[in-house]
């Protein structure tokens, strides 16, 4: 018989830690209600300004700058490994929040499975992150592994906006 | 295959910028013991001394000293579950995973628990979660738990006071092993146990999703920890302590 996944999956084997200083609540301090970026930035900053310097994320007083323009800025995550190939992520935020996510380029080899795996869970995954943030949570408990290579871009891309 | 780690650190409204310059050691030290934990324990790793151990090449008593804390605990999270979760019964020979992802996770977490000027801190190996503290506005942190049907959404949010792990078989089709006939299978989509610590959370989530619901009485039976089962029918039940937050 096969050894079960899950003796793999669970593996605490190369993994990569992901580092993330929170310069501000930055992950959704946001009221249900303010989805209007402009609002959302005003009702966070007090706490941004207050600790925006310092730590490794470069300030996320970067948000009140961006929240006239309504467009928001974007930044592309670096390049990672995952399980099917690589892939980066493409993420705008504005003002304190993630308005758009999405895949900025994706090599998974190709062959039919990767495919269909990527197909099936890339959008699962820009969705996740949106919905994480409008449900103002600091993260999600699952059985969840394809995100992992996503997750490191975002981060990466989310770093050098200095938003987290 | 390999398991990303997310560490979250939380410096306190009032952080110096001494102590938020500070945090990057602490992160160091908490990633120094998740790199160490995969050299010892990985089963993918050929040369490790658990993988020496499955075969046989070495006893117990060859092993670095973490090794027989784990085995210890591994054999007290099989008497609490009843059987349920067993490191024992799994093909292979003896594999520890099921504990030992969340045991380096609490492991780090204590290295960045005690850092100056931090409200709180969260260690996330891969959707399995050991926190202390809160955030820096004094709310407890709140974590979404996957919903088994449709991973995307949410099922259920949970407050946060120490660990909270899921097992299921949604994301990667069936692997679970059931000890007790030594094959796959799973009585739950999806099972989350909440409590102080991430190893034995993670150990009682992985028996109490082969158990299903029937198992939430081992869970309770332990002091502190919680537990919530979505069945294949999307059916929840929870044990009476369930911290369950407001949407």
């Amino acid at each position: 018989m096969k050894r079960a996944p899950i003796v793999i999956a669970g593996t605490v084997v190369g993994l990569i830690g992901v580092l993330k200083f929170h310069t501000a609540p930055v992950s959704l301090a946001s009221p249900a209600g303010s989805a209007l970026p402009a609002a959302s930035a005003s009702g966070a900053s007090p706490a941004a300004s207050g600790s925006s310097q310092g730590g490794k994320a470069s300030g996320a007083s970067a948000g009140s700058a961006s929240q006239q323009s309504g467009a928001g800025r974007s930044a592309v995550g670096p390049s990672v490994y995952y399980d099917y190939g690589t892939l980066s992520v493409r993420v705008t935020v504005s003002g304190h929040r993630i308005v758009k996510v999405a895949l900025a380029s994706l090599d998974d080899g190709s062959n039919a499975r990767s495919q269909f795996i990527d197909q099936q869970s890339i959008p699962m995954l820009e969705q996740e992150v949106l919905q994480a943030q409008s449900a103002n949570i600091q993260g999600v408990s699952g059985a969840s592994y394809t995100s992992a290579g996503f997750a490191q871009s975002l981060q990466g891309a989310l770093h050098s906006l200095g938003f987290a | 295959m390999g398991t990303v780690i997310t560490i979250d650190v939380y410096p306190g409204l009032a952080a110096t910028p001494g102590q938020r310059a500070g945090l990057s050691g602490q992160i160091q030290r908490a990633c120094d013991l998740l790199h160490r934990a995969d050299e010892v324990f990985s089963t993918w790793r050929e040369d490790s001394p658990v993988s020496r151990l499955r075969r046989g090449e070495i006893s117990a008593a060859d092993t670095p000293a973490e090794v027989a804390d784990v085995i210890a605990a591994c054999e007290a999270a099989r008497e609490l579950s009843r059987g349920w979760f067993d490191p024992w019964a799994m093909p292979g020979g003896f594999d520890p995973t099921g504990y030992v992802k969340g045991w380096a996770a609490q492991r780090a977490l204590a290295a960045l628990a005690s850092a100056d000027g931090i409200s709180g801190a969260m260690v996330n190996a891969a959707g399995d979660i050991a926190s202390s503290g809160r955030m820096p506005t004094g709310q407890p942190f709140r974590i979404g738990i996957a919903d088994p049907a449709a991973p995307r959404r949410l099922a259920e949010i949970v407050e946060l006071t120490g660990a909270v792990a899921t097992s299921g078989s949604y994301e990667r089709g069936p692997h679970l092993i059931d000890p007790r006939s030594g094959l796959a299978g799973a009585r739950a989509a999806s099972a989350t146990v909440t409590g102080p610590d991430l190893g034995l959370a993670d150990a009682l989530a992985t028996g109490l999703a082969v158990a299903g619901p029937d198992g939430l009485a081992f869970v309770e039976a332990v002091e502190g920890y919680a537990g919530l089962t979505i069945g294949l029918d999307g059916t929840r039940q929870s044990t009476p302590g369930f911290p369950f937050a407001l949407r």
